[in-house]
């Protein structure tokens, strides 16, 4: 995996993330102090994760809450009856949100996700707690206008300042500091999508890029104590009422196919327009930011006034309601295309609120308007509208978030129905292949290019080539010695080979070396009659396996001049030799053919 | 604008741990009675929404309806009553779309109380909807046996009603029946329960027990018009000629206009006259009414025969016609009206009634419906066949 690092190209452009005071780094023994032993900081962290998770549901109640009443106060609870509202409010909250972002809130400006991920591999896990109430206040506005955007960004978000937050309070090590921002964002994820698997997944596949032991216990232990939190107080009513879910036919695997590509397709208008718009708004005078998200909001309204008010705010209403054929096919792909217009607007404008919501709308009207279209033209296939709205759902997610795994998951936590997990796979798997394909940075790599931050992924590091002992192992080598032999039988049985240094065949086990001149010298004190175990020195060299990452012989090529590659199996059969120079040949070859 | 945290004098372990329980339960409480707060204001908009909901719904706006239900459960999510309002205004609005959606959210109600009698009917209703016979069944069983918040008994019986008469739409009569047997068992002495119960028996084709209803109603109202023509109705239906005329006759009485009863009495009248297979009349008598059958049926046979142009009397040649065919069995069989008197001729009568049942048959499936005597030898032929079946 890269190490992160700051591009030097845009250094000089305005980053969103503020240059934060570094935490403390001492490590504070006075917190353990009492109970050593009992709460060393391992355990603290874990027990740390809980009360993070609590914070953080609790939190979320809160904001969903607040959005919930935004919603109610400024568009009423029956928006059609006031069509002025629709067209009006977005726009006129978008100037209040505006101001408040421009004037008290700066940092909170962009993606959740990335300045949580910002937080743990450069601002050494410090989010200021502002940004926490920050997102709480603008996003409930602009959300609860209906802006086309999400509430589980900022949830993420609210989850890690939290965390960071309580970390820095109690002055926990910078190690443990930098990975509460994490546990945080997986708690308030879990907590936004009543789903703590795959809030658990997500953290692991796009905030913390890699897979990680140390740290999955604590993620799991706040994501799921927050999940406990909404549960208590909102119930534990799934977001959908998912419908009869079918798959019966492996054929129909097919159309999941196409709805993925199609998916795919989408995943990649929806990033582009994005990537495309998002600088371009940013360059703009600084005085336009005051109306930008007032703008997007007027489009949003608009939208909706002419007739697609289901393109407003999150947009779980009528995701269920399309899960439940409520659409015809057209109306569907209309609603499709609108949201990735009003979601591109609003989240280009600077409006805080996330895209996981609007990516699952998308994708559950793409779903619902190609399933529909095949079943007309293929009356056989049995898949309901419901099942493709599901499957569509992590289609996007797949496709425009890049997150496989969460979105298999997400999908099959959402419906609670196993069933799908074959269409779901395969749809989400071509989607994410037609993105990847089309778009080769994803959306969230992209948003921190463009903020001047080149943060590691986990799909970098699945791609990264890893070269392995085996691919700079030498053959074994044609002498072998034999610690059981004598000196002289030894020294004979080098005479004629050009090589300095030999390996030796320890008994009953093991491995050492010899040079030549080690061996004349042995020969030289009338130690010829001495077997060659007695007069080395009393080591045995460490082995390694041919599978190994080839990094993990550095650290002994540089001490040995001979390291013994061997078979797991059985540690005595060698399978070839690894030196300084293969290991530095090989390393140097690789960077030849990558240019560098 | 910058944040700083109180600095935690005390840094142990066991004492942060203590401090966190404690800001956790705080924060607890607040978020809690934060939470009660906005579910209450909620759940009075939600009120207002769903009266109004119910108003649309009942003027039959059912879109209307959807909207202010949908509203309101935006307000109170996990409200049974809403869901199930929506879902019946959903069920109710005639789009077949809408019908998954009510689906869903009865189903959802329904798994977390399966007891619950109106959620199982309005199950049944979205099933009888779609017309699937084996779901509405199942779902009006779960409703009768459910539990229901008020008059038990009559929302049973409403409900295995329905199912009755959504079986006999449906074609199945059978199903039907069985239901309608249960029915009978259970229903409480009032006769409009009764009479009802006699009509879905009379459209299961099942004359018996239709009778048997409506006589029950007659035991508690005897002079109900209604339950005197069904039960004649019924009666004739079932062969029971004499009990049809019996109420027929009652019927008649009680409204003279009722003109279907009138005819019915006349063939019955016709049919207890001229059956010579009645029990309690004399030999004579008998002999005496085969003799009319005979003859008419003799003319029944030659009036059918001219209606369709087939001059059996001429033919000799050609292939013989059902009618002719029969004219030459009626022909044969003359002679033995001669021999009725004698005692040894004991299976003469069945003998030459059967000519007589064969003519009316064919010539009713040739010629049309009879009517009068003929009509009559018809139907003491169909009962005649259904006894000794």
């Amino acid at each position: 995996m890269n190490p992160p690092i700051i591009n030097p190209a845009a250094r000089n452009s305005p980053s969103p993330l503020p240059q934060l005071p570094v935490a403390r780094l001492h490590i504070p023994r006075r917190l353990f102090s009492s109970f050593e032993g009992v709460f060393h900081e391992e355990l603290f962290f874990l027990i740390l994760s809980v009360f993070i998770g609590i914070f953080s549901g609790l939190a979320v109640v809160c904001f969903r809450l607040a959005i919930d009443w935004m919603h109610l106060a400024l568009l009423g609870p029956l928006p059609q009856n006031d069509g002025w509202r629709l067209f009006a409010v977005p726009a006129l909250a978008g100037l209040v949100v505006a101001a408040i972002v421009i004037h008290v809130f700066p940092s909170i400006r962009g993606s959740g996700v990335n300045q949580t991920k910002a937080a743990l591999y450069i601002f050494n896990g410090v989010i200021p707690f502002r940004t926490a109430v920050g997102k709480f206040i603008c996003s409930a506005i602009a959300i609860g206008s209906g802006q086309s955007l999400g509430p589980e960004d900022p949830s993420l978000q609210i989850g890690a300042s939290i965390a960071s937050a309580l970390g820095r309070w109690l002055k926990i090590s910078r190690e443990k500091l930098r990975l509460m921002a994490p546990v945080g964002a997986a708690a308030g994820l879990a907590a936004a999508f009543n789903a703590p698997i795959s809030a658990v997944l997500f953290v692991i596949e796009e905030v913390i890029g890699r897979w990680s032991a140390g740290i999955l216990g604590s993620v799991v232990l706040s994501a799921v104590s927050s999940v406990v939190i909404v549960r208590w107080f909102l119930g534990s009513e799934p977001l959908f009422r998912i419908p009869v879910t079918t798959f019966k036919r492996p054929t129909e695997l097919i159309a999941y196919a196409v709805l993925g590509i199609v998916g795919g397709l989408a995943s990649v208008v929806f990033a582009k327009s994005i990537g495309y718009l998002r600088p371009r708004l940013k360059a703009l005078p600084r005085w336009t930011q005051y109306f930008q998200p007032a703008v997007a909001g007027l489009l949003v309204g608009l939208i909706a006034f002419l007739g697609a008010p289901q393109i407003m705010g999150a947009g779980y209403d009528s995701m269920d309601q399309a899960m439940h054929s409520q659409y015809t096919w057209e109306f569907l792909a209309t609603l499709a295309v609108l949201k990735i217009l009003a979601t591109t607007v609003s989240f280009v404008s600077g409006t805080p609120g996330g895209m996981f919501a609007p990516t699952l709308f998308i994708g559950a009207m793409l779903g619902g308007a190609v399933g529909d279209l095949e079943r007309h033209f293929f009356p056989q296939l049995t898949g309901s509208t419901g099942t493709y709205v599901l499957v569509g759902m992590g289609v996007l997610f797949a496709g425009f978030l890049r997150v496989p795994m969460t979105s298999v998951f997400m999908v099959l936590e959402v419906s609670g129905n196993y069933e799908i997990i074959v269409p779901v796979i395969i749809a989400n798997t071509f989607s994410y292949l037609v993105s990847r394909g089309l778009q080769s940075i994803p959306i969230f790599d992209l948003l921190s290019r463009q903020d001047g931050l080149i943060l590691p992924s986990l799909e970098e590091s699945r791609e990264e080539t890893i070269l392995r002992v085996e691919d700079a192992m030498l053959p074994v080598p044609a002498i072998i010695l034999s610690a059981q032999d004598y000196v002289d039988a030894n020294a004979r049985r080098i005479q004629d080979s050009a090589d300095s240094t030999f390996l030796v065949r320890l008994h009953p086990s093991g491995w050492n070396t010899v040079s030549r001149d080690e061996l004349q010298r042995f020969f030289q004190e009338g130690k010829g009659e001495l077997t060659l175990a007695s007069v080395l020195p009393p080591q045995s060299l460490p082995s390694l396996y041919p599978d190994l990452a080839l990094d993990a012989a550095l650290r002994y090529v540089n001490v040995y001049p001979l390291v013994p590659v061997v078979n797991r199996a059985d540690s005595r059969q060698l399978e070839g030799v690894i030196s300084r120079d293969s290991v530095f040949t090989k390393y140097g070859s690789t960077q030849r053919v990558a240019g560098v | 604008m910058s944040w700083t945290f109180p600095k935690l004098v005390p840094r142990s372990a066991p004492l942060v741990l203590l401090i966190l329980t404690l800001a956790a339960a705080v924060a607890f409480a607040a978020v809690g009675h934060l939470v009660s707060r906005f579910t209450a204001n909620q759940q009075a908009r939600g009120r207002k929404l769903y009266v109004l909901g119910l108003a649309d719904a009942s003027a039959a706006r059912y879109d209307d309806a959807i909207a202010a239900f949908r509203a309101a459960l935006t307000c109170d999510p996990a409200n049974s009553q809403y869901q199930l309002s929506l879902a019946r205004a959903l069920r109710d609005s005639n789009d077949p779309r809408r019908l998954d959606e009510a689906e869903s959210y009865l189903i959802a109600l329904w798994q977390r109380t399966p007891q619950d009698a109106a959620i199982s009917l309005a199950l049944a209703r979205v099933a009888a909807h779609r017309g699937s016979i084996e779901d509405a069944t199942r779902y009006y069983h779960n409703a009768m046996y459910g539990v229901w918040n008020s008059d038990p008994d009559a929302n049973r019986r409403k409900a295995r009603i329905e199912l009755i008469q959504f079986l006999l739409k449906k074609g199945a009569p059978d199903k039907a029946e069985s239901e309608l047997i249960a029915l009978a068992t259970s229903l409480p002495p009032n006769p409009a329960a009764h009479l009802q119960a006699a009509q879905l028996f009379e459209q299961a084709q099942d004359s018996a027990n239709a009778l048997a209803q409506y006589e029950e109603v007659l035991r508690l109202d005897p002079a109900n018009s209604s339950a005197l023509a069904g039960a004649g109705h019924a009666a004739y239906r079932s062969g029971n000629y004499a009990t049809a005329q019996r109420y027929l006759q009652a019927a008649v009485n009680a409204d003279p206009q009722d003109a279907d009863s009138r005819q019915l009495l006349t063939t019955a009248d016709l049919i207890l006259r001229t059956n010579p297979f009645h029990s309690h009349i004399s030999d004579a008598e008998r002999n005496r009414r085969i003799t009319v059958a005979f003859e008419q049926a003799e003319k029944r046979l030659t009036e059918c025969a001219t209606q369709m142009n087939d001059d059996f009397k001429a033919a000799t040649g050609s292939p013989a016609s059902p009618l002719s065919s029969l004219q030459s069995r009626w022909t044969a069989a003359k002679p033995n009206l001669a021999r009725l008197r004698s005692p040894a001729e004991t299976d003469l009568p069945d003998s030459i009634m059967d000519v007589v049942f064969q003519i009316e048959r064919q010539t009713a499936a040739s010629c049309g419906p009879p009517q009068g005597l003929d009509l009559a030898l018809l139907l003491i032929s169909q009962k005649r066949e259904a006894v000794t079946q």
